[in-house]
C-alpha cells in the first residue's frame, strides 16, 4: 500500500470504518511508515478538537413556537387565510381596481354634462367668494330686502322658501343651462333668467344660513311667503321658460317641485324683468339722490334705463349697459352706496340687462 | 442515544403518527438541540438556523403519516435538516451572503459573543475553519464529528455512498487539520 492510499483510509482507519482487510492493509503500512504514523496522530488530534467543540443548544421558547406552529390554525384562521390574499396578491389586484375605478370615474364623467357643469361652477363660487371680499360688503340687510314681496311689502320668512329651491335649482340647473344654450340666438327676454340659477345658488344670502331653517321649510307655501328676490326670479323665470317652451323632463321635475313655493315666483316676477343679467343691490342713504346719481351714471357708461319702480322701502331701476362698460359701471356703483351682486351672469352677453335696487 | 431509543420507541411513533400534539411535542423537546445545532453549524446564523430548524419540525410533523419507521427518528430529522439547509445554501442570495467577511466573523463566534469568549481562541478558529469547509463537506464533518453519526448513518441522511461519504470526511478533517495546525499538540 502507498502512502497516498494509506492517508486516503487514516480518516476511517481513526474511526474503526474500514473492512478488517483494508484496516490489516493500512495497520501494516504505518508500522513501517512514520511520516504516515505522524499523519494519523495530527489527524487524531484534529478530530479530538473537534470533539471539544460544545454542542449548541436550542433557543429558549423553540419548543414552543414550534408546537404553535404545528398547531392545526382555527376554522376562522383557515378562511380569513382563503378569504384574505396573500399581500404579494392582494397588491396587485387593489392598484387595479383603484385604476379600473379612476378610468370608470373620467368615462361617467365625460358622459354625465350634468357633471361636467358642476364642475365647472365650483371654480366659479370660490371666484365670487374672493370678489365679494374684495368688494365693499354691503349691509346684510340688502339680501333680505330681496325676499320681500313687493305687493304686500311683508318681510318674508325666506328662510321657510329657500331650502326646497336650493334643491329646485340643483335639480334644474342642467337644464337651466341647456336652456341657456338653446336660447343663444333667440331674443334675450327669453334666455337670460336662466343663469341666474346657479349664481344665486351659488351665492346664498348671508343673513339666513339655510341649514338653520331646513326644518320650517314645508311652509313655504304661505301666501305671504317670498323667498329672496335672485332665487325667486330663477325659479319662477325658469318655470316660465319651460312653459314657452317645449317641456322637457328636467321641467317636469320643477312643476313638480314648484308648490313648495307657488305664490313666491309669481309674485317676484311681476317686480323683475325675466330678462336680468345682473342683480345688484345697493345701499343708499337718499334715495332720490341715488335714483340720480345712478341715471347719470347708466347715461355716462353710455347704457340706458329701461324700467323704474318705486315702492315703498326700494327703487327698482332696471338698465341695459354695454358690456365692455360694464365693469366699469359695477365699480362707480360704490360712490352711489354700498353694493353688492346678488346674480350675475357668468357670461354677460353684450348688453347687460341688469336690475337694481337701491334702499 | 438513550433519547433515540424512547423517540423510536414503537408506541411513541404510533402516537405521532396518530397526530397526538403531546407525542411531537416531546419529539422537539427531545431533538431540538441536535437540530438546531446541525442548522447553525451550516448556516452560521442562529435567526435563520431556528427558522429552519423550526420548519425541519414541521415538515417532519406533516410528513409523520408516511413515515416508515425504516430509519431512525433522528435519521429522518437530520435528513429533513441538511437538505432545508444544502437548499439555503445553495440561494444566490445566501452565496452572494457569504462571500463577505462578516459570514465568516459571526461563524468564529460573533453570533455568540459572550459564549465565544469563553470559548476562546481555539474554538473561534475551530468554528471559523468549519465554516470554510465547503458545504458537502462541512455537513458530513458536522454529522461525524460534531453530532456523532456513524458513516452508514451519514451515508442514510445525505443519501450518498458510503466511500462518499468516507471521502469526504477526510477530505474534511485534512482540511481542518492544516487549518488548525498552530492548535495542535
Amino acid at each position: 500500500m502507498s502512502c497516498h492510499d494509506a492517508r486516503e483510509s487514516l480518516s476511517a482507519f481513526l474511526d474503526e470504518a474500514l473492512a478488517p482487510d483494508e484496516r490489516q492493509r493500512v495497520a501494516q503500512h504505518l508500522e513501517g511508515c512514520p511520516e504516515c504514523r505522524r499523519e494519523l496522530a495530527r489527524l487524531e488530534q484534529t478530530v479530538a478538537l473537534l470533539h471539544r467543540v460544545e454542542p449548541v443548544r436550542a433557543p429558549v421558547g423553540f419548543v414552543d413556537a414550534v408546537t404553535a406552529a404545528a398547531r392545526p390554525r382555527p376554522w376562522y384562521r383557515r378562511v380569513a387565510a382563503a378569504v384574505f390574499l396573500p399581500f404579494s396578491v392582494k397588491l396587485p389586484a387593489e392598484a387595479t381596481a383603484v385604476v379600473m375605478v379612476a378610468l370608470l370615474a373620467v368615462y361617467v364623467f365625460e358622459r354625465t354634462p350634468a357633471l361636467q357643469e358642476s364642475a365647472r361652477t365650483q371654480p366659479e363660487v370660490r371666484e365670487d367668494s374672493r370678489e365679494k371680499t374684495a368688494r365693499p360688503a354691503p349691509p346684510t340687510v340688502l339680501t333680505d330686502r330681496f325676499a320681500r314681496d313687493s305687493s304686500s311689502g311683508e318681510r318674508s320668512p325666506e328662510s321657510k322658501a329657500r331650502p326646497l329651491e336650493k334643491e329646485q335649482d340643483r335639480r334644474e340647473a342642467p337644464a337651466a343651462r341647456e336652456r341657456i344654450a338653446s336660447d343663444a340666438e333667440t331674443p334675450k327676454q327669453e334666455a337670460a333668467p336662466a343663469p341666474s340659477a346657479p349664481r344665486l345658488d351659488a351665492a346664498p344670502p348671508v343673513a339666513a344660513p339655510p341649514a338653520a331653517t331646513a326644518p320650517a321649510a314645508p311652509a313655504a307655501p304661505a301666501p305671504g311667503a317670498a323667498p329672496p328676490a335672485g332665487k325667486v326670479e330663477g325659479a319662477l323665470q325658469r318655470s316660465q321658460a319651460e312653459n314657452r317652451q317645449a317641456p322637457a323632463p328636467p321641467s317636469a321635475e320643477s312643476s313638480r317641485g314648484a308648490p313648495a313655493a307657488p305664490a313666491a315666483p309669481r309674485l317676484a316676477a311681476k317686480r323683475a324683468a325675466p330678462s336680468a343679467d345682473a342683480v345688484t343691490g345697493v345701499a343708499v342713504r337718499d334715495r332720490d339722490a341715488a335714483e340720480r346719481d345712478l341715471a347719470e351714471l347708466i347715461a355716462r357708461v353710455g347704457g340706458r334705463e329701461t324700467g323704474r319702480r318705486r315702492e315703498q322701502d326700494a327703487t327698482i331701476v332696471e338698465a341695459v349697459v354695454p358690456q365692455p362698460r360694464y365693469a366699469e359701471f359695477t365699480q362707480s356703483l360704490a360712490r352711489i352706496g354700498a353694493w353688492r351682486v346678488e346674480a350675475e351672469r357668468p357670461d354677460l352677453p353684450a348688453q347687460v340687462h341688469v336690475i337694481l335696487r337701491l334702499q | 442515544m438513550r433519547e433515540v431509543e424512547a423517540g423510536d420507541a414503537p408506541r411513541f411513533l404510533d402516537r405521532l403518527r396518530a397526530g397526538e400534539t403531546t407525542a411531537f411535542e416531546e419529539l422537539v423537546i427531545t431533538y431540538q438541540h441536535r437540530v438546531f445545532g446541525v442548522a447553525v453549524r451550516m448556516l452560521g446564523n442562529a435567526a435563520e438556523a431556528q427558522e429552519v430548524a423550526q420548519e425541519a419540525f414541521l415538515r417532519a410533523h406533516r410528513g409523520l403519516a408516511e413515515f416508515r419507521g425504516d430509519a431512525k427518528l433522528s435519521t429522518w430529522l437530520y435528513a429533513i435538516t441538511s437538505r432545508l439547509c444544502l437548499n439555503r445554501l445553495a440561494t444566490a442570495e445566501r452565496r452572494l451572503h457569504r462571500q463577505g467577511e462578516e459570514t465568516l466573523l459571526r461563524l468564529a463566534g460573533g453570533e455568540w459573543p459572550d459564549a465565544a469568549v469563553e470559548r476562546g481562541e481555539v474554538e473561534a478558529a475551530l468554528h471559523r475553519a468549519i465554516a470554510e469547509l465547503p458545504e458537502d463537506r462541512r455537513i458530513v464533518v458536522v454529522l461525524r464529528d460534531l453530532e456523532g453519526l456513524s458513516y452508514e448513518e451519514i451515508a442514510d441522511v445525505l443519501d450518498l455512498e458510503l466511500g462518499t461519504v468516507r471521502s469526504r470526511l477526510h477530505r474534511a478533517r485534512a482540511d481542518l487539520k492544516d487549518k488548525l495546525e498552530r492548535f495542535l499538540p
